[in-house]
């Protein structure tokens, strides 16, 4: 029970500094072009001044546009409860497996690409297609990074992997450090920064599958994208980065939370940077830079397999 | 008690397949007779599947027809399953045909008999427990089903039907052959008691294996032998494609196991095999759903995705090979588990998919997807339906198809776990192949379900659609229960199945058996997952949708979709082609070798049209020699009885003592 109730804190508190981190992101861009920028709470404020707006809804639009916010922002919640972010346990281990993980982002994307297609509006239904394709190119890396992990430590629960790399009891270390390389490219692609933004590839395509939402729905969207953006990066540390974290749940869960904002603001900061350092590539040259990341993927498993 | 029910259900399909033909004049009630008598035996089987899966094992042994052949039925846990899965589908399959058999008007009497004799033929294969009526059970279902296969008559079914035909004959040799060698190497007995008992070479359970491995796989529709499933399936009526798509090629999953687990279980599984079976897995699950992305049928697109779904069975039967063969029986069981699961969840989702395909063409008269569009609102339910098929064929919990892919995962995590490096390298790339499969399976239902039922309609049909008539949304919501049942429902179903793999790996149960339900029950753990799934999503989703409810300050305006300022129309929404080009981008070169693999097809195709044309001039000469002979041979007789039959009777009673004293003669000296 208990559990259950620090599960719940935990996605609130994600629920809570997720449009922190996608506000810094906005200021790190605008300082980066000489611009002074938003406030870092400009989030906040966008998401307030929408959830009182009245709706706008395409005529040809179905209840897939409407269930989409509710379902996206069902998955990230679900997810900030089970993956072990303040404390190395997971709160609701049922939701903390490396799998479950993957399969329930793809519902969300599911629902997230239907949204465009069903909305009629040509240019968000490209941009659904392009959110789908890119998940075509990163899964197999990100599995294979996480089967690799798995292998090392033996299970596929996030927990029990972060457990044993912050111990050290591991049989191979160089796999687990490419294994991590390659897993933390593929979280990159999947936070939709430059230069594989591609669901903005084009001015037409801005905001992609969520140009015909308006008011509270798209105030929903934004929050559960922006969270969806800080679980990724907290699956990351989970597995790879589990250092300062208390190893039980408890009151030390506060200072876990602690330090894991900061490790969040470190890696956003990072972000930041170098979304607004590099162009952006072209959707159809995707295939060729994901090839990279498949490589280091399959490197980390060789090392597996020869136990280094 | 099981085989009882079963045989009744056996009757009751043979009586509304003669109740079908012998009303075949009155169309109506030949299609009610045969509908409503395939329900009743699907009933009646779907009892006698459960009881067998819950343990009430039975056989019959007795002798019909053939004394060399026993006929032997044996109705265990694994066929008790395998019967179970057919029989749901029969009687969705069976309730939705009362309505959808109007589209063949004149045809219905034929399709009630060929329906039914199809599904009883299946459960004959799945029980029968000797050779002889095994190949004569398989034989039939091919036949009957190839029958329905061609039931249009059209060019395009008649071209999918002989390519059918001639594949599942190929397979049928090859199952023929594993027979008859293993049963040669066991002293000529046809009985499959016999070869369960007996220890054959490796090298000689090796060939049969090979053997029975791609003469079932022609069945059930691997990579390379997959080519008729999409040009079949299609064709069939979409209640027959559903028993196919979800019931047939299930059989050449049932095959496999049949021979690589049970009739070859005394000599040994081999490493190697567990890896091939693996490694075809692999590629047909990727290459079955790259080539359904670009089919804007929407029969063809599912027909490709069954050879998606098989070879997603088959890494779960090649984890189980690979296990047995390392002794590890836990996690045989574990594999073993997870591919019986994925076939009955495969049988559910695919069945309801293909009556919704079939909805939509009884809607629309078109199975072309770019002409539908916006039928969400007018066929609500369907739509429903084909949404919880769609999700739970792309494996998205907290749905079926979800708990048994990961039951797949783990089981290749733990297969790659074992010391041998080979079989863990390839157990890996097979798991970062079903994680490829998952993401194109979402983009392929994306697009079918998308381009279906949301956006606009596109074509006047499409926007004049009507909700299907009861008897097809029953049959939908049935499986499409099934499918969410499946799913929410894993933890206490998943020990069932587990039970049914133990029987299989070790039919006689002892420590093996309590060793594996422990390993699974570690394992399974957290399939629990998927009622705590549901439970969280359906919370916060209700409550974020109330929330929005209570924000509303206004009714949602309707507008017109933006379209950068010009004025939206029909042409502008995303179609089928708009996905098809975007992945094509990527996968070209996958596209370019299906496309050689059709061009050797051709000459295949070729030597095929030579081989009528020398039969054309070949089919004469055995005429001359066999109708002719014979006919001049009558002719002979006839004259030669005209002589001996004048016409005088005292001739005639000297016939009749000649014969008695023949009689007379014959009884003393046998006496």
């Amino acid at each position: 029970m208990n559990n259950i109730v620090l599960g719940i804190l935990q996605a609130v508190v994600i629920a809570a500094v997720a449009p922190f981190f996608s506000g810094l992101g906005r200021v790190i861009t605008a300082k980066m072009h000489n611009r002074r920028g938003p406030s870092i709470f400009q989030d906040y404020r966008d998401i307030a001044k929408l959830m009182a707006r009245p709706e706008s809804q395409s005529e040809d639009a179905s209840f897939a546009l409407r269930i989409m916010p509710a379902i996206f922002f069902a998955v990230s919640f679900m997810l900030a409860m089970g993956l072990p972010i303040f404390t190395l346990e997971s709160p609701m281990p049922v939701f903390g497996d490396a799998i479950t993980i993957m399969y329930s982002l793809a519902l969300a994307r599911f629902f997230f690409a239907l949204c465009g297609v069903d909305s009629s509006n040509a240019y968000a239904g490209v941009g659904g297609i392009r959110e789908l394709l890119m998940s075509v190119l990163i899964e197999p890396s990100m599995l294979l990074a996480l089967f690799a992990t798995a292998l090392v430590c033996g299970s596929t629960d996030i927990a029990t992997m972060g457990q044993h790399i912050v111990t050290g009891a591991i049989d191979a270390p160089v796999a687990v450090i490419l294994a991590g390389i390659a897993f933390c490219l593929a979280c990159y692609m999947e936070l939709g920064k430059l230069p594989f933004d591609q669901a903005e590839a084009e001015q037409e395509l801005q905001e992609g599958p969520l140009a015909e939402l308006s008011g509270p729905s798209l105030a929903i969207a934004k929050l559960a994208m922006s969270m969806k953006q800080v679980i990724v990066v907290a699956w990351f540390c989970a597995i790879f980065i589990p250092w300062g974290e208390p190893a039980t749940m408890g009151a030390m869960a506060a200072a876990g939370a602690l330090i894991f904002l900061v490790k969040c603001l470190v890696d956003f900061v990072l972000v930041g940077v170098i979304s607004n350092s590099v162009s952006r590539s072209r959707f159809k040259n995707l295939g060729n830079q994901t090839w990279a990341v498949v490589g280091i993927a399959v490197l980390a498993f060789v090392f597996v397999v020869v136990g280094v | 008690m099981s085989m009882t029910l079963f045989m009744a259900s056996l009757a009751v399909s043979c009586v509304a397949a003669l109740a079908s033909v012998l009303c075949i004049k009155a169309d109506n009630t030949a299609k009610t007779l045969g509908c409503l008598g395939g329900a009743v035996a699907a009933v009646l089987s779907l009892a006698a599947g459960t009881l067998a899966v819950f343990g009430d094992v039975t056989s019959i042994d007795t002798v019909v027809l053939f004394p060399f052949a026993h006929f032997e039925l044996l109705l265990n846990q694994l066929a008790g399953l395998f019967v179970m899965l057919i029989s749901v589908l029969a009687l969705a399959g069976s309730i939705y045909g009362l309505s959808y058999f109007d589209e063949y008007p004149g045809k219905k009497g034929r399709a009630g008999f060929f329906l039914n004799t199809f599904i009883a033929s299946m459960m004959l294969v799945i029980t029968a427990d000797n050779v002889f009526w095994f190949l004569v059970a398989f034989e039939l279902m091919s036949l009957t089903s190839y029958f329905l296969v061609v039931i249009e008559e059209n060019d395009a079914s008649i071209h999918g039907g002989w390519l059918y035909f001639v594949i599942a004959h190929v397979g049928f040799v090859l199952i023929m052959a594993s027979f008859l060698i293993m049963s040669n190497f066991c002293l000529g007995e046809f009985s499959f008691s016999a070869f369960r008992a007996n220890a054959f070479d490796p090298t000689v359970a090796s060939i049969c294996f090979l053997l029975a491995f791609f003469g079932f796989g022609a069945k059930a529709g691997i990579i390379p032998l997959h080519s008729w499933l999409p040009k079949a399936h299609p064709e069939a009526p979409s209640n027959v494609s559903a028993l196919m798509s979800g019931g047939m090629i299930k059989i050449g999953i049932f095959g496999i196991l049949k021979v690589s687990l049970d009739l070859l279980s005394a000599s040994g599984t081999q490493a190697w095999w567990g890896m091939l079976v693996l490694a075809i897995g692999a590629i047909s699950s990727v290459l079955g759903v790259a080539f359904a992305l670009q089919e804007h049928d929407i029969k063809r697109l599912l027909a490709y995705h069954s050879v998606e779904n098989i070879g997603i069975i088959l890494l779960g039967v090649g984890a189980a090979i690979c296990a047995m063969s390392l002794e590890y029986q836990g996690i045989a069981v574990l594999a073993l588990m997870a591919a019986l699961y994925h076939t009955f969840n495969h049988a559910m989702f695919k069945g309801e998919l293909f009556l919704g395909a079939g909805a939509l063409l009884y809607a629309t008269g078109t199975r072309n997807m770019e002409k539908m569009g916006g039928l969400f609102r007018r066929m609500p339910v369907t739509a429903i339906c084909f949404l919880i098929g769609s999700l739970a064929i792309s494996a998205i919990p907290p749905l079926n198809g979800f708990v048994s892919e990961w039951f797949t995962y783990q089981s290749l995590f733990n297969v790659a776990q074992l010391e041998d490096k080979a079989v863990m390298a390839v157990a890996v790339l097979s798991g970062v192949a079903l994680a490829i499969t998952g993401a194109l399976a979402v983009t392929c239902f994306v697009k079918a379900y998308g381009v279906s039922f949301a956006s606009a309609p596109r074509s006047k049909a499409a926007a004049e659609a009507k909700e299907v008539p009861a008897p097809m949304v029953i049959a939908q919501v049935l499986l499409a229960a099934a499918c969410v049942v499946l799913g929410v429902c894993a933890p206490w179903i998943a020990p069932v199945i587990a039970d049914i793999a133990i029987s299989v790996l070790h039919p006689h149960g002892g420590v093996f058996a309590s060793e594996g339900l422990a390993l699974t029950n570690q394992y399974s753990g957290a399939a629990t997952s998927t009622p705590a799934i549901a439970i969280a999503l359906v919370v916060i989703v209700v409550a974020v949708i109330a929330f929005r409810k209570a924000m509303q300050v206004a009714p949602a305006q309707k507008s017109a979709p933006w379209a950068c300022g010009y004025a939206p129309n029909e042409d502008m929404p995303v179609v089928a082609t708009t996905f098809a080009s975007d992945v094509a981008w990527f996968m070209q070169p996958l596209y370019d070798l299906r496309d050689n693999c059709t061009k050797v097809c051709w000459s295949i195709a070729r030597i095929f049209q030579k081989l009528v044309g020398i039969a054309e001039t070949v089919e004469p000469v055995p005429d001359k020699v066999l109708v002719d002979a014979p006919h001049k041979g009558v002719e002979w007789l006839a004259q030669v009885s005209t002589k001996l039959e004048g016409g005088n009777y005292s001739i005639y009673i000297c016939y009749i003592v000649v014969a008695l004293v023949v009689f007379l003669a014959l009884a003393v000296f046998m006496g």
